[in-house]
């Protein structure tokens, strides 16, 4: 298949880092400038097997220097649609690795290529460079019908090449960021922090990423294919059983196995009943302040106290472990741009508070006439101010506590709904009531793992 | 091969790295990769070699940085992590850096191992020279180590450290195929050991006030005379080592 190629195409080169000493020319990356792109065409605007080089090629480059460089991949077949582009795009990473003494890292207009002297000096060109991707294209995807290569290294072309390049990627992005979690197939589980949390399971889809951020569903879709027995797991998502709360069958199921049965159900999309669980590992905590019957998002760097009065620091303790506490979620900061992000609560309309510095990293993800209507800690210190806050900017929790108000003059009995259930089971965080937390709250468990207890007399007594 | 260099704070593990690092450039054609693993180390110094970027650098960045599209945060890393590299004719060097911040790292840690793997593969040595005390161990930062050296004085707190790496190391079942003892600012003294909770003394550097005129101005250790004392010594042991 590459006979007429001067050097090895094999997997067996994935991985082969081309060192300072080892290279002929740099291509691209830091010191020079370049993208790759991978486009579906109609038939006719692709010419296949075709491979054009506009610029020097490599015997024409200077030995030890960077230069630009720009590589189109146009794809053209009856049955594809142009969401492959970013899957075949990817792949060209993985084909020119392939190469014997080319190496290739990240995708993009932040490429980095460099070709060995001794890959050089037997006689790899460019041109080949095309062919092996080409040859590739065709062999994996049946459904590839043609394929041509453009590759790009006069500086101008490059600087043209890379400008239409992101505007196609920043079009794509944009309906990535569309993907949700109906329409993915499967979820995915992260379990890297039972060591810390043995009943925590990450459930991650494609609104919700792993609380600490790092893991998204793209990345445990990645994760799942390199390695099947890692950290990274699939779930099946089974039936929907409630598409506001975000519960699904599977995810019970699989929560329900992989906590030991600790866990039973998971709302994906709530604060309340049956909020996710966190190991520890989260960068922010949104948490309910019945007070004004709205939620605050305090995030990980933010070191002062919560207008109800205590810090992150603190709250982390009632989230973490792997426990579901109702009217608290770890959260990644990235799920704050989620369509999904608390929406069975209300989603954005239901956050008041946040610290200043959180509210600026994700002023994209707020609705616009909200924004001054969530306070920070410059607007507001305790309840009391907070209170103020939200009534002077009309925040749209205010129309809550209307309602409420209402009820509560016209029906009696109501008032043992939800809300105050609620406000009973949370009031546990109060930092007055911190020392003996789990003795307050109605149905408490306590968990001891390999413990000795030695006592003389225990007394516990309902107050 | 994967060898690390492990002790107490203050006993000599970047001067043992750098020597084993010298002796390796000059006696052997071998790619080495040098991990400084130690946050108040200067083994960047010892090697007179600079760096800008530290993995700790890169770390703090990828929270902040969009991962592109269908890369794999993995992927994203190994790009990352070759920016950072410092490259030599034949030595390159990967700085840790500061420590943790108060976010989470068990993901990130875990991948950020995966992809530092990926480049030590590319190396037929990799030398790291690891932080002071035992958290590498407990964090399995050095779970696929081939030689462990460990380096003491002949104080007390140094030969324990020693005996509480090779607990330790049974506790979490963490095996080298080798582990030796290295004894440092050796200085004649009555030794009536040969090895320590079952670590053979591979080794003794005596003392050496070329090491200590070097630091004090500043001259990268590598460049010590071939025939002071303490490389003197290194090569010695370095000869048990790559037999």
């Amino acid at each position: 298949m590459f006979e007429d190629i001067p050097v090895d195409v094999s997997p067996i080169y994935e991985g082969e880092r081309i060192r300072k000493g080892q290279y002929y020319v740099e291509l691209a990356g830091p010191k020079s400038k370049g993208a790759e792109l991978a486009r579906v065409l109609p038939m006719d605007e692709v010419e296949d097997e075709r491979v054009t080089i506009i610029g020097p090629d490599l015997d024409q480059m200077q030995e030890g220097k960077a230069y630009p460089f720009g590589l189109y991949v146009k794809i053209a077949g009856e049955d594809l649609e142009t969401d492959l582009e970013g899957v075949f795009e990817r792949k060209i990473h993985y084909y020119l690795n392939y190469i014997q003494g080319f190496m290739h890292l990240n995708s993009r207009d932040i490429i980095w290529c460099r070709v060995s002297k001794e890959s050089y000096k037997k006689g790899l060109r460019l041109y080949h460079i095309g062919k092996v991707l080409i040859r590739m294209y065709k062999k994996e995807f049946s459904a590839i019908k043609k394929v041509e290569v453009v590759i790009y290294t006069d500086p101008k072309e490059v600087d043209r090449f890379v400008e239409e390049a992101r505007k196609v990627y920043a079009k794509r992005d944009e309906r990535l960021r569309g993907l949700k979690d109906e329409d993915a197939d499967v979820f995915y589980s992260c379990l890297l922090c039972q060591s810390f949390a043995p009943t925590h399971v990450c459930v991650i889809t494609p609104n919700r990423p792993g609380g600490c951020g790092a893991v998204t569903w793209l990345e445990g879709r990645a994760a799942v294919k390199i390695d099947p027995n890692g950290p990274i797991g699939v779930i099946e998502k089974g039936k929907c059983l409630d598409p506001v709360k975000g519960e699904y069958e599977g995810v019970n199921k699989y929560v329900k196995e992989k906590s030991g049965g600790k866990v039973q159900r998971v709302y994906l999309y709530s604060l309340f009943e049956y909020p996710h669980t966190s190991c520890g590992c989260f960068e922010a905590i949104a948490f309910y302040i019945p007070e004004v019957d709205g939620i605050g998002i305090v995030h990980r760097e933010f070191k002062g106290a919560t207008p109800i009065g205590i810090p992150f620091s603190t709250l982390a303790g009632q989230v973490g472990g792997g426990m579901q506490s109702n009217g608290f979620l770890g959260i990644a900061i990235e799920f704050m741009r989620s369509p999904k992000f608390l929406q069975a609560d209300g989603g954005w309309y239901r956050v008041v508070w946040m610290p200043k510095a959180l509210k600026e990293r994700v002023k994209d993800a707020i609705p616009k006439e909200l924004y001054d209507k969530i306070a920070t800690e410059e607007d507001a210190k305790d309840i009391e101010s907070l209170r103020k806050f939200l009534i002077e900017r009309q925040h749209p929790v205010t129309k809550r506590w209307k309602k409420e108000e209402v009820k509560e003059e016209k029906v009696e009995e109501k008032k043992e709904e939800k809300p105050e259930e609620k406000v009973q089971q949370i009031q546990f965080v109060q930092p007055q009531l911190a020392q003996a937390p789990g003795l307050i709250v109605p149905n408490f468990t306590i968990i001891l793992k390999n413990a000795k207890i030695y006592a003389e007399k225990i007394i516990i007594k309902k107050k | 091969m994967i060898l690390a260099v492990s002790g107490k704070g203050g006993v000599g593990k970047t001067l043992v790295s750098s020597l084993i690092i010298k002796y390796l450039l000059e006696n052997t054609n071998y790619k080495i990769l040098a991990i400084d693993a130690d946050p108040d180390s200067n083994l960047p110094e010892s090697l007179g070699l600079e760096y800008e970027k530290t993995i700790g650098d890169i770390r703090e960045e990828i929270t902040e940085d969009k991962v592109p599209a269908g890369m794999t945060l993995q992927e994203y890393f190994e790009y990352k992590l070759m920016s950072v590299l410092v490259e030599t004719d034949r030595l390159d060097l990967l700085v840790m850096g500061r420590s943790e911040g108060p976010g989470c790292y068990c993901a990130i840690n875990h991948i950020l191992r995966q992809a530092i793997d990926t480049l030590a593969k590319n190396y037929d040595y990799v030398i790291i020279d690891c932080e002071a005390g035992l958290e590498h161990l407990s964090r399995r930062t050095t779970q696929d180590v081939d030689v462990m050296l460990i380096v003491s004085d002949l104080s007390k707190k140094g030969i324990n450290t020693a005996r509480r790496i090779r607990e330790l190391a049974n506790e979490l079942h963490i095996s080298f195929k080798e582990i030796y003892l290295i004894i440092n600012m050796y200085n004649n003294e009555k030794i009536d050991f040969e090895e320590v909770n079952g670590i053979k003394v591979i080794g003794k550097i005596p003392y050496d006030p070329l090491v200590k005129e070097y630091d004090i101005k500043g001259i990268p250790l590598i460049k010590i005379p071939k025939d002071s004392p303490s490389y003197v010594a290194i090569k010695e042991i370095c000869k048990k080592i790559f037999k």
